[in-house]
Order: structure tokens, then sequence, then C-alpha cells
């Protein structure tokens, strides 16, 4: 199941508005990483369907996203909760560390 | 020894920066009433001097004040203590540690009573007596308790418009005064690296673990009151728009952004209106759930003690921070505000004993954050800048009566950095030189008289204590001038400088394709480096790592350059710059002297000295400044309304405490009791 893309007024919406617990991957077109870190967050999406939410962020088209997180390459997966900043994995991340994170955000 | 004590409890109230003759001019006009009355009810000279130590660094100054030692015997003789390894590199020196005489309140501790040494920034840090009834804060760095350690945020401008369409977040940007805070280009206001903590800001890390720092003095634009002056903040920009998805919105608010913690932490917040249907208010709140906001701010109001989450490197804790309204439209189209570094309202590692720590907090409040912004921007200056200040005394003030009045110490050695603080960024604009023609000088004596009076009523605060059987002595490191002139790229601090000494031909930097020096020394060229604040170390063979010059003729090389710096002329006045100059068995005579001191010693000269470090301490400046500290003893055991002739030099503190504490002499102490203001023979 493909992740839906955010710019800047749909980020504020989703996170800070709607308050909802969700991940949101940080990532750009040409990454070879991002190209093995994206389709497996795809894949992990509909088991947590209702209950974490599943973000993308291309940073080239919202470059301001990305450097309003002081963020130094790609991908990198933000987590939030309650419009709160809950910490981020980088680079190519396992799917047991983000199903770790998303407990820990969730307080499972 | 023994001899009967002329006082039981002694307060040393030190003020850093703090000059006697412009406190005389603001006596003279009635603007510091409670020194007024401190020196009529005690003893001073007739000018409130203190003969300063050399150099005049506020390290070196204080460890003399403490130890009554000359910075050449305590070997405190910089901010930064030259490298062991490098010519051209110096590792930080504020450590206690670092200090070879002994220091007064471990004497005043192990002889009984109970001690506190509050954040005096030379050699207290970390203890140095085992003695239970010493207590000891902070002292790592002069600015204030807990700035070099607890921070993690820095300080921001919020602007929000509804002309303004996104949230835009640009890290410690530079900004020229004058310059509205509207991010224009992204891309040119971002740093590579951003640090919060003011040692990893300053010097990173590599200067808290002692390693080495090098820095380059090579031209003006290297120079601590050009760089101190200019204005680094976040800046946060939002649009301002009607307030939607709010659990608690009033009627007609408007809301916007805020991003704090390194763009990662978001705090929406709304203007209110009020009776009269104009916005005058600013609430922030955790989320748009929340029911109450964390804070409301009003017009023209400083609030401190915000406690909020802050998150620095994926760590989230609790801080304090300030924040105040800078501009608020009445009907709702632009708000400007600013909100302050943030302090970690926990962290006790540079607290001794850390109990101590717990038992402010809960009984006078968590460290307040000073702010560091303001420099050639007279609105922070006015607005953010010396009010947080006024903050910060008044915590300290009630910090320093809860420990005399609720916890009984005894003997209380104290440091407040307000006018030092200030005096780095903004006193050099006291004169309106042509590299800063675009700032007004009448505006910054105005500030100068502000920080005096705001000094004036924290120096009121311990007024009481003269009825209560204490004796109080108001004193300083060093003061500091206002710029006769821009000064010459020599005497300057904060590392090598380079420039006098490549014209003399003693130093010789790397050249780039284009002939210009780069920041690399060319060592086989190198005979002589000038480093720290007064310091000449020659290039030696066999002592130096790189060292070219052979040591039989060290001694007529150390005559040539004395003689070359005598004859160094200003090129934009065609003066003199160089004060005294002395090999380094001569500089005994200042104490001066030592393994710590370099091969020459050298003060600027009048007139082209820059804030104080550089000159000797009698050195005068512009609008009635001088480099010297200030003295005044009150109280009990000192004579009352007395004037004295005696030349009070730094180094008779440590001993006249002894004095009046009926105590013992610091080990090292070359210095002699102030015996004329006593009140009894001794």
């Amino acid at each position: 199941m493909s992740l839906q893309q955010l710019n800047s007024t749909g980020f504020e919406e989703i996170i800070y508005d709607n308050c909802e617990p969700c991940l949101v991957i940080f990532s750009k077109k040409e990454c070879h990483v991002c190209k093995e870190v994206v389709p497996m967050l795809e894949e992990l999406k509909p088991q947590y369907d209702g209950k974490f939410g599943f973000y993308y962020v291309d940073v080239e088209e919202d470059k301001e996203l990305f450097q309003r997180f002081s963020l130094k390459g790609v991908p990198q997966i933000l987590f939030f909760n309650n419009g709160e900043y809950q910490g981020k994995l980088a680079g190519k991340v396992e799917e047991e560390s983000v199903e770790e994170k998303i407990a820990e955000v969730l307080g499972v | 020894m023994k001899r009967t004590a002329l006082t039981q409890k002694l307060l040393v109230l030190g003020v850093d920066g703090m000059d006697p003759r412009i406190t005389r001019k603001f006596l003279a006009e009635g603007k510091m009433p409670n020194l007024q009355k401190f020196i009529e009810r005690g003893s001073a000279r007739e000018d409130l001097r203190l003969l300063g130590a050399i150099p005049t660094i506020t390290p070196p100054c204080w460890t003399t004040l403490a130890t009554g030692a000359y910075p050449g015997t305590h070997g405190i003789t910089c901010y930064w203590r030259q490298s062991p390894e490098s010519l051209d590199a110096v590792v930080y020196n504020m450590d206690s540690r670092n200090c070879t005489a002994e220091q007064i309140w471990n004497i005043t501790a192990e002889a009984g009573l109970k001690t506190l040494v509050w954040h005096w920034p030379g050699s207290s840090w970390p203890p140095t007596s085992h003695s239970e009834n010493l207590s000891v804060v902070d002292g790592t760095q002069p600015g204030s308790v807990n700035m070099g350690v607890a921070q993690l945020d820095w300080e921001k401008v919020i602007v929000a418009s509804p002309e303004i369409k996104e949230v835009r977040y640009a890290p410690r940007v530079d900004k020229p005064a004058g310059v509205g805070c509207i991010i224009t280009d992204l891309e040119d206001s971002l740093d590579a690296d951003v640090d919060d903590e003011m040692m990893e800001l300053w010097w990173g890390d590599t200067a808290r673990e002692g390693g080495e720092i090098r820095t380059f003095v090579m031209d003006d634009e290297d120079t601590e009151v050009v760089i101190g002056s200019k204005v680094a903040y976040d800046i946060v920009n939002s649009p301002l728009k009607d307030a939607t998805g709010w659990a608690n919105a009033p009627e007609g608010a408007k809301e916007f952004t805020i991003l704090t913690s390194g763009g990662v932490m978001r705090r929406p917040a709304l203007i209110l209106k009020n009776e009269a249907g104009e916005y005058d208010r600013v609430a922030i709140y955790k989320n748009k759930k929340a029911e109450a906001p964390i804070v409301t701010l009003e017009r023209d109001k400083m609030v401190s003690g915000i406690i909020d989450d802050v998150t620095k490197k994926e760590v989230t804790k609790p801080a304090c921070r300030s924040m105040k309204i800078l501009e608020l439209d009445p009907v709702g189209n632009k708000v400007r505000l600013w909100i302050s570094n943030a302090l970690d309202i926990a962290n006790d590692q540079l607290w001794h004993p850390k109990s101590l720590f717990g038992e402010i907090v809960e009984n006078v409040g968590v460290v307040p954050p000073v702010s560091l912004i303001g420099g050639e921007d007279a609105e922070l200056v006015r607005e953010i800048f010396e009010p947080s200040w006024v903050q910060y005394n008044q915590w300290q003030a009630d910090c320093m009566n809860y420990c005399i009045n609720e916890k009984g110490y005894e003997a209380v050695f104290s440091h407040l950095h307000n006018i030092d603080c200030a005096g780095h960024q903004l006193w050099h604009l006291g004169k309106t030189l042509s590299p800063w023609d675009h700032t007004d000088e009448k505006t910054y004596q105005g500030f100068i008289e502000k920080f005096y009076i705001q000094t004036d009523d924290y120096l009121g605060e311990f007024m009481h204590l003269l009825d209560e059987g204490w004796t109080v002595l108001v004193l300083s490191d060093h003061g500091l001038i206002v710029g006769e002139n821009v000064p010459p790229i020599i005497g300057e601090y904060g590392g090598l400088n380079t420039k006098v000494m490549e014209d003399l031909g003693y130093t010789v930097m790397k050249k780039d394709e284009n002939g210009n020096s780069i920041r690399e020394v060319d060592w086989e060229k190198t005979r002589a480096v000038q480093i720290r604040s007064n310091y000449i170390y020659l290039n030696i063979k066999g002592r130096d790592k790189y060292g070219i010059v052979d040591p039989k003729d060290k001694y007529d090389l150390e005559e040539q350059i004395i003689s070359d710096l005598y004859n160094y002329r200003d090129d934009r006045t065609g003066k003199r710059v160089i004060g005294i100059c002395l090999r380094n068995k001569d500089a005994v005579l200042i104490g001066a002297n030592g393994p710590e001191c370099g091969d020459i010693f050298f003060s600027v000269e009048e007139g082209y000295n820059r804030l104080h470090g550089d000159s000797i301490s009698t050195s005068e400046g512009y609008f009635e400044t001088s480099v010297s500290p200030i003295f005044v003893a009150a109280g009990n055991g000192i004579k009352p309304g007395f004037t004295t002739e005696r030349t009070i030099r730094q180094v008779d503190v440590a001993p006249s405490v002894s004095v009046l504490l009926g105590l013992r002499y610091p080990a090292q102490c070359e210095g002699a009791p102030i015996y004329q203001i006593f009140s009894e023979d001794v």
C-alpha cells in the first residue's frame, strides 16, 4: 500500500492539528537506500491501519520541511504523536527497528 | 597563629567588569544610591579603585582575588592556558586544578565557617577542599549559573503575519542591525552545524574536554568587538490566521506557530483580543487539543520560569524559558515574539553539594536564562538583553539571601556577570567609530547607565546585612573601557594574533595561490608568535615542536622583538600601540612572570586597547571608563565613612578577608591586609 505524500500544509494538518500517531519518511526519488526502505514501510503499513499513520515527504519538492527538522541526508523516518516529535531513525533501517519504534511511540 | 576576628560573617559581592571611574560618574548623578550608602557606611579610596592584577582578564583576576597571589604565581594567566603541545593553540583554563595557589574559601571552610562560593570564575570548580563546610556553585564559565552545561535550545524571534504563507525555520542567523526578521533566502541563512550549549557554541566539545583550540585573529572581522556585537538567533516565520481546530480557542483568536528544539518541536500559539477588541496577549499551547496554555504573555512584560519540554539530540527534557512580546498589532496583522534559550531545569552537575541545587529550585526557583542577543540591535538590548539580566540578578540575590538567612552560611564569595557580559557586546558602541557608525553612541551610553543602575539595585538587596553583623566587600576583577580607537590586531585574548607580528616579520602564515595569508602558521619561517592576551612565545629549537630559533640567540631575539614592538605604529593614526614590554624574568615586577607567561609580556597602550585584558589596569577610555577594578568595604570590622589613600591591590583582598575573619593567610599569598581601613589595629 503506497504512502500518502505530505507537503508543508498537509504536514501541519496531519501531524499537528490532528495529533495523529504516525511516521514520516523523508526521502528522494534518486536515493538508492530510499528505494529499499520505502517499500518496506509500504508493506508494513496495512498492519497498522487505523492505529498508526505512514506518510512521506519528498525532500526535493519540500525542501523547507527537510531544513526545518535540521536533517542531514535521506532517508530519515521521523515519528510523531500528539503533535510532538518522538525521535527518528536514519539510513537503511530494518523492519524490526521500525516496529519497535512504533510500539514505543504507541506506548505498547 | 591566633588572631581575634573582626567579624563573624563576611560577604564578597563581586561584580565582573565593574569600573570605579564610571561608577563615580553615576554616583555623582545620584543614580547609584545603594552603593552610595555602602561607601558612606564603609571604607574605600576616594577614587574607589583597586589596583588590578595583570593581565586584566577575568579568570586570572578572580583567582588573584581568591588567593592573594599574582597570576604568575597562581598560574592562571589568561582565559586560556597555553597548549603544552603547540605554540599556536590554547586549552581551557577555568579549572581549579590548574591553580597553584591556595584559595581563601578553603581556609574559611576548614576553619569551621559555613562557606558558599557562588559562580566565581577563577579556580573555584571543582571544589579543592574536602571540608563539608564548603559549598560551590558552578564557576566553569563567567556567564551565568549553569549556562555552560544546561543549555538545551537557543534564543528565537518568531514573526507571524498573514502575508507569510508557510512555517519556516532558520537556525542561528547573523542578523545585521535594522533588517527585519523575515526569512527570504533560507539557503544562505543555514549553518552546517548548530550547537546549543554555550561551551559547544563558543569552542566546541574539544574545549570542555581540554583539547586544543586554534583561533586566528587576523583582521578586524576576527576581533571580539566585531563578533560580539553581531546578533545571532534562530528565526521562525509563521502564517497568522483565524484559529481552526482548537479545543478551546477564544472568540476572535488568531493562530500562529512557534518552532523550538532545532525545528523539531512545535507549539501552536494564539493572539487574543481584550474587551476593547484589540489584540494584546499571546497564549502558547502544548498542542491544539490542550485546554489551557503553557503561558499567556502580556505586552511589555518579560515572563520567566516558563517550563516546557525541549528536545536536543533526540532526548526530551523539561527546560526553563523566558518570553516577551516584541510587537503585537492591535488589529491582529502582525506579532513578533522573543523566546529565550532553554535551560535544563534538572542539571545539578556543577553544584556541590548537589542537594543545594534542589533546595534553591524549591525555595527560590529554577535558574532563569539570560539573553545573549542585543549587540548592535538597540531594540533587542532595550527590550530583551538588559531586562533579562534584571531578572537574573534578582534570582541570584534571592538565592544568596536564602543561603544567608535560611541555610546559615557565614562566608560567601559571589560573582555576578551582568556588566561584563553587556560590556563585551555593547561598550565599544559607546563611541561612534567608523566600523559601527550605523549605531548611535548616546543610545549605547544609555545602556551602560542602565546596567550600572541594575547593578546598584542588586547591591541594594544585601544592604540589610550591614545591620545584621555582616562585613560586605564590593569588588570587581577589572573594568571595561569604551575604546578611543579601533584596536590593533594584537592582544586579543581569544587566540593567535597574527597581523602585527606578521608586519614585523616574526610570524609567517602560509599563503594561498594568490599570496594571501591562510589560517595556518608556517613554522619553518616563524620565529615568534603572539598568543592570548599579552604573551609572546619564541619558537625555540629543542623546546618547541617546530622550533627554529637557536637557544643561544633567544636573548638577542627578545631584545629585537621588544624594540620592534615599541617602534610599531598604528596604521590608522601613526601612534605607538604597545605600552610596556618585558622579558619573562623582568615581568616579575607586575606578577606576570613564570612558566605560564611566555617569553615576553607586553601590554597595549592606553587609547589603543580593547575593552579589557590587553592593557594595564590603570588605562582609561572614552565616556569616563577605565579598566580598573573597584573596591568598597563596609560593615563589621571596617571603619565607617572612611577614605584611605592606601593603594589597594587585588592581592590584598584575600589576606584582608583572613584578618577580618581571624584566620591564617592563604599559603601563596603575596598581598598585605588593608589594615588602614580596619576598625581595630591588628
